[in-house]
Formats: C-alpha cells, sequence, structure tokens
C-alpha cells in the first residue's frame, strides 16, 4: 500500500527550497506595519505629546521641580495584546499558509524582538534629547527616568527592550493557554500565579525579609532586573511553544 | 496512479463523540475528489488532520509517503484554507494574498489578480468587514492561485452567489487542467459538484461510506417509475432504496446496475428508467433518523435536509 514514488520526487526545479520560512513568517507578521509598528508609534508618540502637554501647563503654573510621567510604558500594554492576537488570529491564519508550529513560533518571537528594539531605541533616543534639552525645558521627564537610566543608554536600551518583549510574552503565553486548555483553565492559571504571588509575599512579611528583598532590588540595579526579565520571557516563551506544539487553529 | 495521500484506521475522538471512526482511504495524484456528507459528518476534521492543523487520536496517515506534522517539505506542497478561516486583525485581502505568496512555491500572482477582479473582490478593505461571500471568495483565491500539489477547499461556496460559484468552477477546472493537482473539495451541493468531480468519497457520521469513481456511482442505481404494480413486480428480489406513491403510479430507486435484460423487461412493462442524481443518491445512502433506521424504510426523501 505505501508508495515510495510519491515520496521520492523533490525534485529541486520544482520546488525551489525557499531561504527560511521562519523569516518568511515575519514578513507575514509585518504585511501589514499597521499592527506591529504604526499602532506602537502612534500610542507612544500621542503619550509624549500628552505628557508634554501636562508639563507644560505644570511649568506655567509655575512647577519648577521634575516632573516624572509613566507615559512611556502606554505601548506596552499595546504589546500584551498583539501578543494575544498573535496567536488568536495570526497563528490560525499562519496554519492556512501550510507554516509549521514551529516556524511560527520563532517567526512570530523574532518579530516581537524586532519591534521591541525598535521601541527601545525611539525611547534611548527620546532619553537622550530629554538630558540634552533638561527635559524639553520644563523639566519634564518622559522617556528617561532616573532609575531606568541608572546603567546609562545601554542600560536603558536593555530594558526598554526586555519590558516590550516580556509583555508581548506574556500575552502571547496566555493565549496559548487559552487557545489548548481553554478558558477555565487560563483562569485557574492566573489565579493560582496570583495566589502564589501572595503566598511569597506573606513568607517574605513572615520572615521579616522585606528589608533584604527591597534591598536586592536596588543592588541588582537596572542591567540585573532586566535580565532576570529575559529568564523569565524565556520560560513563558518555552511554555507557550509546548503548549502550541499540540495546539488546534 | 500514485497515492499523495494514505490513511490507516483514522480515528478521531472528541469528549463525547466519535468524530472520525476507524476510517481508511487513499488519495490519487492529480485527481479532483469531491469529499460529501452532511454537516458535522466529519469532512473538516479529516481535511485538518491530513494537513497537520488537527490531531488524529489513532490511525496512521501519510502525505506523499510521509508524516506531515511540523513537516515542511510536505506541508508546503498542500493547501487548506477553512471555511471558517480567521485572518490577522486588521489584514486586508492584498495582505493575505500577498502573505501566500511568501509560502506557497507554485503561487501565481496572474491568477489571484484574475479572481480578485471576477468575483469583484474589494482588496482594500479590511477582511473582518468583508461579507460571507467576499470572505469565501478569499479563501477560494488563496486556494486556486497557490496552485498547491494538494489543495483542499472547505465548503468554499458558502456566501457565494449562483455566479460566483460557477466562476469557481470553471476556473477551478480550467486551471487543473493546465495544472495538474489533486484538489479535494468538501461540498454538501453535491449536484452542482457532481460534473466537476472524479471521484467520490462520503464520508458519513464518522465513518467512509462510498469511495468511488464519480462515473460508477452514477450507475448504481436507478429510478424506474410507471403502473404500481408492474413497477413492484419489478422490484421483486432488488434492493429498494427509496419508494415513493402517487395514485396508480410508483417510483422506485433500485441500487446495482441495470442489465441488458432489465433494460427489456422495462421496455415491455412500460417502465420508464431515470437515471438517479449523484445527490439523490448519496441523500438515500446518507439518510437516516436519530436512531438508526435502515435505509429503506425511511420515509420520503427531503432533499433540502442535506442542505
Amino acid at each position: 500500500m505505501m508508495t515510495t514514488d510519491a515520496a521520492a520526487p523533490f525534485a529541486p526545479s520544482s520546488l525551489p527550497r525557499t531561504p527560511s520560512r521562519t523569516l518568511s513568517v515575519v514578513r507575514m507578521q509585518l504585511i501589514n506595519r499597521q499592527t506591529y509598528i504604526w499602532i506602537p508609534l502612534i500610542i507612544l508618540g500621542g503619550a509624549f505629546l500628552l505628557a508634554l502637554a501636562v508639563y507644560a501647563m505644570l511649568a506655567n503654573a509655575g512647577v519648577t521641580g521634575p516632573k516624572y510621567g509613566g507615559g512611556a510604558q502606554a505601548p506596552l500594554w499595546y504589546f500584551g495584546v498583539v501578543g494575544i492576537q498573535a496567536l488568536t488570529l495570526t497563528f490560525p491564519f499562519s496554519q492556512a499558509m501550510s507554516v509549521t508550529r514551529r516556524e511560527f513560533f520563532l517567526g512570530t518571537l523574532l518579530t516581537a524582538a524586532l519591534t521591541s528594539s525598535i521601541l527601545a531605541g525611539i525611547a534611548v533616543v527620546g532619553g537622550l534629547v530629554e538630558r540634552a534639552t533638561d527635559g524639553w525645558g520644563v523639566n519634564g521627564w518622559f522617556f528617561g527616568l532616573p532609575w531606568m537610566w541608572e546603567a546609562g543608554p545601554l542600560g536603558a536600551l536593555l530594558v526598554n527592550f526586555v519590558a516590550a518583549m516580556l509583555f508581548f510574552v506574556i500575552g502571547f503565553w496566555a493565549a496559548t493557554i487559552y487557545k489548548r486548555f481553554g478558558g477555565i483553565a487560563l483562569t485557574f492559571v492566573l489565579v493560582g500565579i496570583g495566589a502564589l504571588l501572595i503566598a511569597g509575599m506573606w513568607l517574605i512579611g513572615r520572615l521579616d525579609a522585606w528589608a533584604s528583598v527591597l534591598g536586592w532590588f536596588s543592588t541588582v540595579g537596572v542591567v540585573g532586573l532586566s535580565l532576570w526579565g529575559l529568564v523569565l520571557a524565556a520560560v513563558l516563551a518555552a511554555i507557550a511553544f509546548l503548549t502550541l506544539r499540540r495546539a488546534i487553529p | 496512479m500514485t497515492d499523495v495521500i494514505e490513511v490507516r484506521n483514522l480515528t478521531k475522538r472528541y469528549r463525547d463523540t466519535l468524530a472520525v471512526d476507524d476510517v481508511s482511504f487513499t488519495i490519487q495524484k492529480d485527481t479532483i475528489y469531491g469529499l460529501l456528507g452532511r454537516n458535522g459528518a466529519g469532512k473538516t476534521t479529516v481535511m485538518s488532520i491530513l494537513t497537520a492543523q488537527n490531531f488524529a487520536t489513532g490511525g496512521e496517515i501519510r502525505i506523499f509517503g510521509e508524516q506531515p506534522y511540523e513537516n515542511t517539505r510536505v506541508l508546503r506542497r498542500m493547501c487548506f484554507v477553512r471555511e471558517s478561516q480567521k485572518y490577522p486583525d486588521d489584514a486586508k485581502p492584498h495582505h493575505a494574498f500577498h502573505a501566500a505568496s511568501l509560502f506557497f512555491p507554485n503561487w501565481s500572482q496572474e491568477l489571484a489578480d484574475r479572481l480578485i477582479d471576477e468575483f469583484q473582490l474589494p482588496v482594500k478593505k479590511r477582511i473582518k468587514k468583508l461579507s460571507r461571500g467576499q470572505l469565501s471568495a478569499v479563501g477560494v483565491i488563496i486556494g486556486l492561485a497557490s496552485r498547491a500539489e494538494i489543495t483542499f477547499f472547505d465548503e468554499p461556496y458558502l456566501g457565494l452567489d449562483a455566479v460566483a460559484r460557477q466562476i469557481f468552477y470553471d476556473r477551478l477546472l480550467e486551471d487543473y487542467t493546465e495544472h495538474p493537482r489533486t484538489v479535494i473539495l468538501s461540498s454538501h451541493l453535491i449536484d452542482e459538484v457532481a460534473n466537476l468531480i472524479e471521484k467520490v468519497l462520503v464520508i458519513d457520521r464518522g465513518h467512509i461510506v462510498m469511495d468511488e469513481d464519480t462515473d460508477a456511482v452514477r450507475d448504481r442505481a436507478a429510478n424506474i417509475v410507471g403502473d404500481a404494480d408492474a413497477v413492484e413486480s419489478f422490484a421483486a428480489g432488488r434492493e429498494v432504496i427509496h419508494r415513493e406513491s402517487l395514485g396508480r403510479v410508483t417510483s422506485i430507486t433500485v441500487l446495482g446496475a441495470l442489465s441488458a435484460d432489465d433494460r427489456e423487461r422495462l421496455a415491455v412493462a412500460g417502465l420508464d428508467v431515470a437515471p438517479v442524481s449523484l445527490q439523490q443518491l448519496i441523500v438515500r445512502l446518507t439518510q437516516h433518523t436519530r436512531g438508526d433506521a435502515p435505509i429503506d424504510t425511511v420515509p420520503t426523501p427531503d432533499e433540502g435536509a442535506l442542505r
């Protein structure tokens, strides 16, 4: 019954070997640049202009001290949503494109890394300009929050990159759990993680260890924290991949 | 003939239902198959397992002699756009076609452009805003223009009007003639695709109940119409899968090819012989009430039941 005939003809002429379908997944994700590039930039730009307007109003009102805003995190939340949609919508589409789950996973993470780098690059350039102009002339700080810049521009680049990646991976990871095991399972997992965090906090309090925990955070610094964030992202990505391997579009 | 797909003892069990039950069949190279059956018969499940989008509970499948799961060599030679296909958020049809051109080695942009024109598909409108028919057109265009060696169409005509459906059938046949490939078309508009398909695979409640050449299927049964007594005397000893009476006139559908002898007998008795349409035959073979009534005791068929 087995015909070897059908297996044999991988004639190079009829089947040109595409360089890498993983890179094609990156191109597929970026065909519509709106999702990965324009919208995050619009969010970041919008948040920046709003913050600047507020700083200007405060400066007009005579507030001369440094003004800090957390608006630079705005695109991160959107990255979480993109991570979710990459799985719920783009994964089924990639299956129709005859892409393997592995190619889809690697290509999608590569796309996220690429766009996270762009976002981090913009944040660092913004931060440098911010420093050069002493907070846009109004002592207002949007990109250059002191703790992020304590290790200089490279540290800031790293922490911005890791933050964007982490948000994306969390969204992607949660969506794979949802896709594979359903909403109830995801809820249990999230509640379970919440319970573990609370239990951890209780334990720290019980051991009277808050001072040393907070001390650890300050000694590890922005670079150390970013690297731990990268470890967490890698673990979540690995879980997402193992879950995705048996997911049905 | 080379087999491009081999399926042995394929089983798919969902929590409480057996969607595919120990099914075995093969699919030949460069042939158009009709995968027919009622809604929920297991058509989409079989196609998703063959393309490694879904997983079998048991059994074995071989595509081009290989196992398809996570196998780029095999997958890139196949195309399966689902009837309920999802697309990336904010994607427009031209984005989807661009993506397809990246992944299908034989993609024909020329054919895609022509089909876009013929289906009058708005390529710059967001896919989630398209009508059901336009959504089907996107899937049909990807399926045809990908020119994949094995192409699956999963009820591709949903929401398409008669003109658009005819365009699909015509272009499929035309492009198939120029670029032979294996096509597996799932449908329940059986008579519409009857002239297109060379082989019939009928799946019913997870079982393959028919796996034959379309021409052979047509000869499998005949309608006999005429005077009730004459019809009944002819029917004696034959397998009657359907019977209808109106006054003195009875119409029966008998299984089995008619011999020359039979035809002579029918002529002498003044009975008319009419061919059974593929749809009629399949309706009658797959018709059952909720229980498991034998085929020939089921009352009047309702062709709409298959819709």
